[in-house]
């Protein structure tokens, strides 16, 4: 059970929060091609090592944030409210 | 070639020190094949197998970088059975359940196929309407399923509680009779003997670390162990297949998550057949030996970490004595995790890719032990014939941006 | 009956841990027995002359005890309704019902045992290769094959006592209550951390309890520092399962009768102090009963006062083994010979009689008559915590045992994990770990404190960075590699795997670790390899012709412990909701439905007479778990459009509409009606399974998308009672209770007020029809229901009210043509194949799911929402029956079917074919039965009251 830093209410038990996954930026969707469309739809990136990722605390605050997790090992290195640079630290892995 | 029996067991007890062939043989690494398969997992060595056996193309390459079927072959919980959702889905796992049924014999090599029944339980009206759906589905396809009530589970398995004290109580199960569970590691060893006596080179402890392509062909494999030529490359890996199609710049919308599983200590044998319950997020089935084997959903979050949780076991336990509260007593023995390449319909990507002569066989989700044979078979044909047969034409990889998903998504939630 | 006497119990000894004055009475497999308070089952056993405890799992051959302890596999017991309970750990108590596992029909002639004359038959991979042909008799000789199961039997009827679980957030756990163990915690606690020490035997000392009297008074002086710390919590019989990412472990706390219960611990660092676990030694039939590890003869003597024979023979490696000889001398056994495997010398068969222990033949030719042999060849390093740490341990060939050898930094280790040395040099590589776990702890803490948002600017500064403890690397004793003789034995006495079993599968290609693992099974048993996992590799090793660090070790996996999946399940916390009116359904026959997390009525007896109420006269129905979001804010119309498919801006005061919400990829995702109260005030209503993924939806948008929107929302599902009032006389019953205007004119079909009812103020009225009836939906605050339910009843009792569930609104609904999210559309239908073309409105600017649904449109929808009716009125087909071409491909399917009391006829929904879907061709439907009717395309959804005056009036 990782801990994630929450930027409203700092450190929690990961199972408070809901992953929407890696952070994929929308196309307009007045002009986006089906393609391009689409690969906002499906395609992902999916490294295995740091991924920029959005998170939910769900059972907290129920703030959307952002992240940046290794997903080989779980380190998360930092997290933070959406629009900003990291506030916080993640500080465990 | 000395072929497994019970005489040769007799012959072989006879002597002090048996003297069996070798399964497979090691090789020196050639610079070029004809073939170069990355994965020597299940679906890495039928493939081989089936282009070996079935279209005489030899010059096989398998690569692993750990050793045979250390991967998701290793991992899963061995279930196997045909009972899809969609008409595609189903024709596909029931062509590989009819070459489960006869691989022992084909292999010479006892793959111990039990085929003794799937049960997938219905807590709720919505997932006995899926239920149903389900078993209608399969019998115009002509595979064995139906929906039976609750009496006729718990003579099928007495330990099931099935009255209405459960919080989720048992409303039906979509009952599927040649469903069953399978020794994995045969499956894999069996492939593998079988390509090797074809010629099939196995190559374990041989990462792949690049791919060479030019004007969008490819021409080469760069190994841990130096390159090969090849025109021909199939990604036959799970877990790390997006590491392999960034090679060659091919993306995919897998994402990688670990499914855990867990096994008990043995006791006398007392369910036999194969429960899942998609609402309580479990399936479970008792070995030959005895011991429970345990699955669950996937992980929540995409990870490459294979460590496995505490949650997990946790939940799991919870989900188990909700289903058999008179289990408290067993212990769990050990847990472990393999890698799923998720997909967005819960289906897989077979076929080729807009890199010329790199072709896919990957995102098999959860579901990729139970199609280790035909996905072998399809994708030696691909191969051979140069195009996707019909049986696997649903599953290519341009379907996402087509916007042509398959239907799967509605059995899925946990599904085996 | 007599039982048998304690012919091997000796004089007090010192240390001893059975207390005399309080004797035990139990059986073990039906004969009664002796032993003391703090005997384990295998302790009073050996006391009382017991040397066959069981039968092996593949040959069954006799076992007896060999390290009396936990880790024994000779030791594996049912205990009453108890499974495979560790006979060397749990303790005996009055009248326990003890039996061995697998030893039919006794445990002195075993008929299985024929399979050890035959076992040279039973090579590895013995089943991979037989039982092949043919195929369909391999069922048969599975049946077969399952009776032969090795294991204890589990008793279905045996109660899930839900125990409940606790936390724990030490600084400094440390597992393994040893010397070191010990020494660390009260270091750590010293340096000011909090201390959870987990030990799982019945006591803390760990070897120190057995090494003979000079150890005793040590151990002592260090347990009364331990009782007397403040800030250290100990937990005896007790065991870390596993170590997980973050450093959460999982502690399982065992009682006396062997039930558990689980502690989950967030270590801020952990020290790992398991010690080491003695290792057998491979020769030939080193599994007789009287062939022991040195841990037995110590433990048996100096924890229990039990004579583990008469006449020994000791081989021995280390200070261990010499010990145990003189444990042997004061215990009064014959030694009659000790062969010191340093020189060179070792054992290399044990001969038995009657299945034990007869004679030992040695490397020098002799044979030594013994019913004692004692082996004490080294040492395996229980690796399991790091591991799982991500560790990957190292093997040193000098000391010939595996080390750490890269952990994270939350994770230390002490004791014999990390080396030997002298007592006082262990003491103090502990002390200086516990004082670098207590430092590290308090880094973590920091590094989760400057993150806390809430921590004021002007706090308190936290500690800097002080120095790390250094901690010089324990020295290593040296240790001669001894792992297997000149002859074969067992490697893993729980599975029966041989090193000639390794030697074939290493010869026939499974020649990694992992492969032989997996192709001969060794190290897969009870005991997950905490004996023989060295043995395994080093036996691999050799007949690979590799060193065992080339080799390597296989990955240990959680739990370190097998643990009862009572102790992981705990206590069942799914939450069950309840409508504020549920107890009246339940009084008025209500038959229950699970739906999702609510239980809701399904009916009250005759669904058929409820559909006839609401079309005739008035019901009243508890939709109290439909999803409810109250919204304020002046963009809440820039949200509602952003939303839903269809268009809201125009939306008056006193206005509700329907609307539907579609995911990005233009899947249906939700529907519902939404109303506006006030000018800035709206609430809005989903499917009751959406309820929670609507909020998220909507909370996502406003937070990822458009910040900048003033819009409030909060959830009101339950902060509301909501009960609709469905039937022609529904306006007549209401009027009984409000002085809310009713007339159609000034109150008409898709309005809402807020009004009072009953008495109760704020009921939110909304005039919608779901049912296709004219029908009021009643949103009351959830303390006044019931109120305004029996209101309602007793108005209506002249009107015929009746209450209906939820089989009664599927009737009405599909009498109407009513969708239902999940139901009539799944996972891949589009707002287009739903027949919800009326309600997209492709010309708003953007709206989520506008542009597939755009491209639906230009492509046309693959499937289509159909109205049928079966040609035959009689006919119902069931819900997923496929409608199927005459050469039977599947061209789509019955989403929705029932008898609709209103036209006395089969009524469906059903998906098919765009292409297909003509009204009034008629299609054929393959029921689950095997028959095909017809059925006749209709042209609205509705098949009752198509024109919609009904819910007008």
């Amino acid at each position: 059970m990782i801990v994630l830093q929450c930027p409203w209410c700092g450190p929690r038990n990961v199972a408070e929060f809901y992953s929407l996954g890696e952070v994929v930026d929308r196309p307009d969707p007045s002009t986006a091609t089906r393609a391009a469309w689409r690969s906002y739809l499906y395609l992902r990136s999916n490294p295995a090592g740091q991924v920029h990722e959005r998170w939910f605390h769900r059972a907290g605050c129920r703030r959307y944030f952002d992240a940046e997790r290794d997903t080989r090992d779980n380190t998360v290195f930092s997290t933070s409210p959406l629009g900003q640079e990291e506030t916080g630290t993640g500080a465990q892995s | 070639m000395s072929g497994y029996s019970a005489g040769a067991l007799v012959r072989q007890g006879l002597r002090s020190t048996p003297e069996w062939e070798r399964a497979w043989a090691s090789h020196d690494l050639r610079d070029r094949y004809e073939v170069v398969i990355i994965g020597g997992g299940l679906h890495g060595l039928a493939t081989a197998y089936y282009l070996a056996s079935r279209h005489g193309i030899t010059d096989v390459a398998v690569l692993d970088k750990g050793y045979l079927g250390s991967g998701g072959s290793g991992r899963n919980t061995a279930i196997a059975r045909s009972n899809y959702l969609t008409p595609e889905g189903v024709a596909f796992y029931d062509r590989s359940l009819k070459l489960y049924e006869n691989l022992a014999a084909e292999l010479n090599y006892n793959i111990m196929f039990s085929q003794r029944g799937h049960l997938t339980l219905a807590h709720s009206d919505a997932s006995l309407r899926t239920m149903r759906w389900r078993a209608e589905v399969n019998k115009v396809q002509g595979v064995d399923s139906e929906v039976i009530d609750p009496a006729e589970i718990k003579k099928l398995a007495p330990a099931l509680d099935v009255s209405d004290e459960p919080r989720y109580p048992v409303l039906g199960a979509l009952y599927h009779p040649p469903g069953g569970i399978i020794r994995h590691d045969a499956v894999v060893w069996g492939y593998a003997r079988g390509s090797d006596r074809y010629g099939v080179h196995l190559h374990q402890g041989t990462e792949v670390v690049g791919i060479d392509t030019e004007h969008g062909k490819v021409t080469g494999v760069q190994t841990s162990r130096g390159r090969i030529s090849t025109g021909t490359v199939v990604n036959c890996t799970a877990g790390w297949s997006t590491l392999i199609n960034d090679m060659v710049g091919v993306r995919t919308p897998i994402v990688t998550a670990p499914l855990q599983a867990a096994v008990t200590e043995p006791v006398k044998p007392f369910l036999d057949p194969v429960v899942v319950s998609g609402t309580l997020h479990v399936y479970v089935s008792q070995t030959a030996r005895g011991e429970l084997v345990f699955g669950a959903s996937v992980d929540p979050f995409a990870q490459y970490s294979m460590r496995g949780s505490l949650e997990f076991i946790e939940g799991l336990a919870g989900h188990v004595l909700e289903l058999m509260p008179g289990l408290s007593k067993m212990r769990v023995l050990r847990q472990w995790a393999g890698l799923c390449d998720m997909t967005p319909d819960y289906s897989p990507i077979m076929g080729p890719t807009e890199v010329e002569g790199f072709h896919v066989d990957i995102g098999w989700g959860t579901y990729g032990f139970k199609a280790g044979p035909v996905a072998g078979e399809q994708m030696a044909l691909l191969i051979a014939d140069g195009k996707p047969p019909a049986l696997i034409e649903p599953f290519g990889l341009d379907r996402f941006l087509a916007g042509e998903l398959v239907g799967e998504k509605g059995a899925a939630s946990v599904g085996h | 009956m007599t039982s048998p006497g304690e012919t091997n119990r000796l004089a007090r000894v010192p240390g001893e841990v059975i207390d005399r004055e309080r004797p035990v009475r139990f059986t073990f497999n039906g004969t009664s027995y002796r032993g003391y308070h703090g005997d384990t089952i295998a302790s009073a056993l050996a006391a009382s002359g017991v040397r066959v405890f069981n039968r092996s799992f593949k040959y069954h051959r006799p076992r007896g005890l060999m390290t009396a302890g936990w880790v024994d596999p000779g030791l594996m017991m049912q205990v009453g309704d108890d499974p495979n309970v560790r006979g060397g750990h749990r303790l005996v108590a009055e009248g326990l019902d003890v039996h061995s596992q697998d030893a039919w029909p006794s445990l002195k002639y075993d008929v299985k045992a024929v399979n050890g004359r035959i076992g040279r038959f039973l090579a590895p991979g013995f089943y991979y290769k037989t039982f092949i042909k043919p195929q369909r008799l391999w069922p048969a000789y599975e049946a077969v094959l399952k009776r032969f199961v090795h294991a204890g039997s589990v008793d279905l009827s045996t109660p899930h006592r839900q125990v409940d679980k606790t936390y724990a957030h030490p600084d400094v756990l440390v597992a393994g209550g040893g010397p070191a163990g010990m020494r660390a915690a009260l270091a750590a606690t010293e340096a000011g951390a909090r201390v959870l020490l987990v030990e799982e035997d019945h006591e803390l000392g760990g070897h120190w309890r057995w090494s003979g009297p000079g150890q005793l008074d040590e151990l002592e002086q260090l347990r009364r520092q331990v009782a007397e710390a403040a800030d250290l919590e100990v937990l005896v019989d007790s065991v870390v399962i596993g170590r997980y990412d973050g450093n959460w472990v999982g502690v399982v706390v065992r009682s006396a009768d062997g039930a558990e219960r689980l502690v989950k611990v967030r270590a801020k660092s952990l020290v790992v102090a398991p010690g080491l676990i003695e290792r057998p030694y491979v020769f030939a039939d080193n599994d007789l009963p009287g062939v022991v590890l040195g841990t037995a003869v110590r433990r048996l003597v100096n924890l229990y006062a039990v004579r583990p024979g008469e006449r020994a023979v000791v081989f021995t490696a280390n200070a261990h083994g010499d010990a145990c000889v003189d444990d042997l001398h004061r215990a009064g056994v014959e030694v009659a010979e000790v062969v010191d495997g340093r020189t060179g010398a070792t054992v290399v068969r044990a001969n038995g009689r009657r299945g034990e222990l007869a004679s030992v033949e040695l490397s020098d030719g002799r044979t030594v008559p013994a019913d004692l042999l004692v082996v004490s060849a080294g040492w395996t390093a229980p690796t399991s915590l790091v591991n799982m740490a991500g560790d990957r341990p190292v093997y040193d060939p000098q000391a010939a045992r595996f080390f750490p050898s890269s952990l994270p930094d939350d994770v230390l280790v002490t004791g014999g994990l990390a080396g030997d040395g002298s007592v006082s040099e262990l003491l103090e590589h502990a002390a200086r770990t516990g004082q670098e776990a207590a430092r590290r702890a308090g880094l973590v803490a920091r590094g989760w404190a400057t993150g806390m948002p809430t921590r004021p600017d002007d706090a308190q500064p936290l500690p800097g960075d002080t120095q790390p403890v250094e901690v010089p690397p324990l020295p290593r004793s040296p240790h001669p590699e001894l792992f297997r003789s000149t002859t074969h034995g067992f490697v893993d006495f729980s599975e029966d795997v041989t090193s000639k079993d390794l030697f074939v599968a290493v010869a026939e290609g499974y020649d990694s670790s992992e492969l032989a693992k997996r192709y001969t099974t060794a190290t897969m048993g009870p005991l997950q390899g905490k004996l023989e996992t060295i043995n395994a590799v080093a036996v691999i090793a050799e007949a690979k012709g590799a060193t065992v660090a080339d080799t390597g070790t296989t990955v240990w996996r959680p739990p370190y412990a097998p643990t009862t999946l009572g102790a992981l399940a705990g206590r069942s916390l799914e939450p069950v909701r309840y409508s504020p009116m549920h107890e009246w359904h339940v009084a008025h026959g209500a038959r229950p439905l699970v739906a999702g997390a609510w239980i809701r009525p399904e009916h009250y007896g005759d669904p058929a007479a409820e559909v006839r109420a609401v079309r005739e006269a008035v019901g009243i129905i508890d939709v109290t778990p439909i999803g409810k979001l109250d919204l304020r804010g002046p963009d809440v119309p820039r949200l509602l459009e952003l939303l839903y498919v269809n268009k809201w801006k125009q939306l008056a005061e006193g206005k509700v509409r329907y609307g539907v919400m579609c995911a990005e990829d233009g899947v249906v995702l939700d529907d519902g009606v939404t109303g506006r109260l006030g000018p800035d005030h709206y609430l809005m209503s989903t499917t009751s399974n959406g309820a929670a993924v609507v909020w998220e939806w909507v909370e996502s948008w406003l937070q990822t998308s458009h910040p900048e929107w003033q819009v409030h929302c909060v959830p009101v599902t339950t902060s509301y009672a909501s009960i609709n009032c469905a039937g022609p006389r529904s306006r007549e019953l209401l009027s009984r209770l409000t002085d809310l205007d009713l007339d159609p004119e000034s109150f008409g079909y898709m309005n809402v007020r807020t009004a009072t009812v009953a008495g109760v103020p704020d009921v939110v009225v909304w005039r919608i029809g779901f049912t296709g009836e004219l029908s009021y939906e009643l949103h009351v605050p959830a303390g006044y229901g019931q109120h305004v339910w029996d209101a309602l009843m007793s108005a209506g009792a002249g009107l015929g009210v009746r209450p209906f569930g939820i089989e009664a609104q599927r009737i009405l609904r599909l009498e109407k043509g009513h969708l239902i999210v999940g139901q009539d559309t799944d996972g891949l239908t589009q707002a287009y194949s739903a027949g919800l073309d009326w309600a997209v409105k492709l010309d708003k600017p953007d709206f989520v799911g506008a542009t597939e649904l755009r491209w639906q449109r230009e492509d046309g929808p693959a499937t289509q929402l159909v109205a049928l009716q079966p040609l035959d009125r009689d006919v119902v087909p069931p819900e997923a029956s496929q409608i199927v071409s005459a050469s039977g491909q599947i061209l789509g399917r019955i989403t929705s079917s029932r008898h609709s009391p209103t036209l006395g006829r089969g009524i469906c929904l059903g998906q098919l074919r765009a292409d297909l879907a003509t009204p009034d061709s008629v299609v054929r439907v393959l029921q689950p039965d095997g028959r095909i009717i017809e059925a006749r395309l209709c042209e609205h959804l509705a098949h009752v009251d198509a024109e919609g005056v009904r819910a007008r009036a």
